[in-house]
């Protein structure tokens, strides 16, 4: 069956407890009967008007209670999933669920409990492994987010191996997360930041990129997905020509890994990393994949328990990737709810996930550049060119907070405005700021349109002071 | 913590806000206002963003249970507020509907003043804005605050209106009395969060430790007007006990030594020397051994300037005018002797002096 299937988490199978499943089965009989609406829907993901085959977004949306309030006096239209996507209702009680029945410690304890913690959290990271198709779970570091994954390659990988006058090569529209970690490490290195500018379609120039390249280039590091133009780079053309002339990539996919299929062999990159709280999991998780032997070429990034073999008093010997970057207690719950996250989407299916999201967002793109006066920043979607699902764009004469805010508090419509952590990219495209719908697959066709009347009611308020 | 509760309501709601989540107890030497001592369920992030004043020597303490009554709601009474921002929200809670309220917000933005490129510097900026505003501060002659303000962003241009018309004109003790309560009044529904993309409260925020700098400022001034009167009697250490504690700068007692009013030219030197302009003096004198030397502290007309603040080091002395005659300066040219002169004070200009009006010259030149 398509959609929302409530997926138990799998411990049941290594101690019946009898209570604690029981439990479960009578949330789950308690939750079917809301589902029976469902079996009966089609698995096509098209975008329909008259919904006789209802769209995905319409199916999914009873999963995300988060959804269904009023905000401001209006129903809410949540448009900044780029910055944080809500969670289904699986993914909440998986959390509570191991709070509930089986919290402990990982790693560590003998006790009944600590071996259940410790399945399930290993269980998250094979899922995890196997959502991006890594060779092995041991190439998965779980940390706290995007970010922190990409300092720990920057700190931990970069400052063995960056030497004064390599080259790392970036492009202006990263997120500073993907910025700002080599600034500091190149700091320290004497390495040295090149950055790919932007061609004509506001994409990141890739032939230039190929240009940059040379025996100095040690690292590239680049987005998958825009966070702001919604593009999306050749991952694979630029692994292929970095791997020539012997410099390692790292992937930001932080925008990719939640909407589409995310193949690491296929790519082939060195280090990919993206955030949990962007595919329906819980903040507070993310995770760093690296190829075996890099990360056991790598040495610690924070040091403390979990992450070492043998302590003395003046020496420790360290653990093997990837326990060796997984310093203290994790986030246990966190990780097992993000596992619950993946179960749900794959349920789902991402092929259709993404498919879905083409369509909608193509439909964004066209209803909003229909409006008069309004600059989409990006490439133009084509049969070639697949935009992801989100527009940044600036209304002529309206400051995007002055729309953001409007839109909020007379309509409940909540986007995105400032510089979404892309000041350079913002610079360059010469504005202060922007603003920004970002869709997902809890989103409609009546979300966009209702955006879309939202948007066109307040460039019409404040076109009316001119 | 309360604000936090209340950020994003999603419609006017008289919550039971904390009062006075702004200000501790704030003494003020020559007007003894004393406002309500900070309760412990206070917000600690505006405390830590917000300069307390406090007083060094004992004064009269009126106690805090004479504070004003409190409404029934527990904010800040609209009385207490300057009167112009009274009748602000006066009009904006006549006006119901809330598109209209907007209106009449953008109305007092297009209509404020604008403000001279010149003082769109980074210290008029106001923080955690994703829109770009900002302030001007300055005393008119009765020492009343003034302000001005601009934005690129409609709504917040319309919020610095309101804060500018409501607060302009008026005395610094009651522009720091004003909470920012009285934005709830107004019934748009702006977020009191102390979030840093809270533009309306930081405007508010750098509006009044603006008020609150030029009253720093001018009492250092008048005290060293006032020792000057008394001018071969050693001026006490705290002169009128006025200490300010900026997040970023250590407090420092403004006082004024007069020992230097026998040397020299002291008929040039309209504002007694203070132990900055001593040392520019000694440090001239044992270098360059001059024929002629005047120092002048020229601080008192940059007070206003934006850059005039507590850095730390400053003692208030910013800005001297020097005029130099001497042998050292033979040969060299003009430029060369004004880095000789910067390079002895590099230490003053290390350490909060900031510029220097210099007419070097040979004796055989004067």
């Amino acid at each position: 069956m398509e959609g929302v299937a409530m997926k138990l988490p799998s411990f049941k199978s290594l101690a019946p407890n009898a209570i604690s499943i029981g439990h479960r089965s009578f949330s789950r009989v308690r939750r079917s009967s809301s589902l029976s609406v469902f079996s009966a829907a089609s698995s096509s993901a098209t975008v329909a008007t008259n919904s006789e085959s209802v769209s995905l977004g319409h199916r999914v949306r009873k999963d995300f209670r988060i959804l269904h309030q009023e905000v401001n006096g209006s129903k809410l239209v949540y448009l900044d999933s780029a910055a944080t996507s809500q969670k289904p209702s699986v993914v909440l009680e998986a959390l509570q669920n191991y709070y509930e029945f089986y919290n402990s410690n990982v790693h560590r304890g003998i006790h009944y409990l600590s071996a259940k913690a410790t399945d399930e959290f290993e269980l998250a990271r094979k899922k995890v492994a196997r959502f991006i198709n890594a060779s092995d779970s041991k190439e998965i570091v779980f940390t706290r987010n995007a970010t922190e994954a990409i300092n720990l390659v920057a700190y931990s990988w970069g400052l063995l191996n960056l030497k004064p006058g390599d080259e790392v090569i970036l492009t202006v529209a990263e997120h500073h997360s993907c910025i700002v970690p080599w600034q500091l490490v190149s700091e320290k290195t004497g390495a040295v930041l090149k950055y790919v500018m932007l061609n004509e379609d506001e994409v990141p120039d890739v032939d230039k990129l190929r240009e940059m390249l040379s025996p100095k280039t040690k690292l590239v590091a680049v987005h998958h997905v825009s966070n702001v133009l919604a593009s999306c780079l050749p991952i694979e053309e630029i692994v292929v020509c970095a791997h020539n002339v012997g410099a390692k990539v790292l992937v930001d996919a932080c925008q990719s890994v939640p909407h589409m299929v995310v193949d690491v062999q296929k790519l082939n990159a060195d280090f990919l990393v993206a955030s949990s709280h962007k595919m329906c999991g819980p903040t507070g998780i993310g995770f760093l994949y690296g190829r075996s032997d890099l990360l056991q070429s790598m040495p610690p990034f924070l040091g403390g328990g979990e992450m070492i073999s043998d302590v003395f008093l003046d020496h420790s010997t360290y653990a093997e990737p990837p326990s060796r970057f997984e310093a203290g207690t994790p986030a246990i719950g966190e990780a097992i709810a993000l596992g619950a996250a993946i179960d749900y989407l794959s349920e789902i299916g991402m092929p259709k996930i993404h498919e879905y999201e083409v369509e909608l967002g193509k439909y964004l793109y066209e209803k909003l550049s229909s409006l008069p006066d309004v600059r989409i920043y990006g490439p133009r979607p084509s049969e070639s060119v697949h935009r992801g699902a989100l527009c940044s764009f600036n209304v002529e004469g309206l400051h995007p907070t002055d729309l953001a805010t409007f839109l909020d508090q007379q309509h409940g419509v909540a986007i995105r405005s400032g510089h979404h952590c892309a000041q350079p990219l913002h610079r360059y495209l010469g504005v202060n700021a922007s603003a920004r719908a970002s869709l997902y697959f809890y989103n409609t066709k009546e979300d966009v349109d209702s955006f879309v009347v939202a948007l066109a009611d307040t460039v019409s308020f404040f076109n009316s002071f001119k | 913590m309360a604000a936090a509760a209340m950020s994003c309501a999603a419609s006017l709601r008289l919550l039971p806000f904390k009062p006075n989540l702004f200000a501790s107890s704030v003494q003020y030497p020559a007007k003894a206002l004393i406002l309500r001592p900070l309760k412990p369920s206070e917000l600690p992030s505006f405390r830590r963003t917000i300069i307390t004043f406090q007083k060094i020597s004992t004064g009269n303490v009126r106690p805090p249970s004479a504070s004003p009554p409190s409404s029934s709601e527990d904010f800040q009474p609209i009385e207490e507020l300057p009167p112009e921002l009274q009748e602000i929200v006066k009009l904006f809670q006549s006006v119901q509907e809330p598109r209209a309220k907007y209106r009449q917000l953008i109305f007092y933005g297009e209509h404020l003043k604008p403000l001279d490129p010149q003082f769109k510097t980074r210290e008029n900026k106001v923080e955690g804005c994703v829109s770009q505003v900002w302030v001007r501060a300055f005393f008119d002659d009765q020492r009343n605050v003034v302000y001005e303000a601009d934005s690129d962003s409609s709504i917040t241009k319309g919020l610095a209106a309101l804060l500018v018309q409501g607060l302009s004109g008026r005395p610094v003790p009651e522009i720091l009395r004003v909470t920012p309560d009285f934005a709830l009044l107004l019934g748009l529904q702006q977020s009191l969060s102390p979030s840093r993309n809270n533009g309306f409260l930081n405007m508010l925020k750098l509006m009044q430790k603006k008020a609150l700098h030029l009253e720093v400022k001018g009492e250092e001034d008048s005290s060293s007007e006032e020792s000057l009167e008394s001018s071969f009697v050693p001026t006490p250490e705290t002169n009128g006990g006025v200490s300010v504690v900026d997040k970023d700068t250590e407090s420092k007692p403004s006082f004024v030594e007069d020992l230097g009013a026998e040397d020299s030219d002291g008929g040039s030197d309209v504002v007694a020397l203070g132990s900055r302009g001593m040392r520019i003096r000694e440090k001239l004198e044992k270098e360059l051994n001059p024929v002629e030397l005047e120092v002048e502290d020229v601080s008192y007309q940059h007070a206003g300037h934006a850059a005039v603040r507590g850095s730390a080091g400053d003692d208030g002395e910013t800005h001297f005018n020097l005029r130099i005659v001497s042998d050292a300066f033979q040969g060299k040219s003009l430029v060369k002797r004004h880095r000789m002169i910067y390079d002895l004070l590099q230490e003053e200009l290390k350490n909060g002096l900031h510029a220097l009006s210099i007419v070097a010259k040979t004796p055989a030149e004067v």
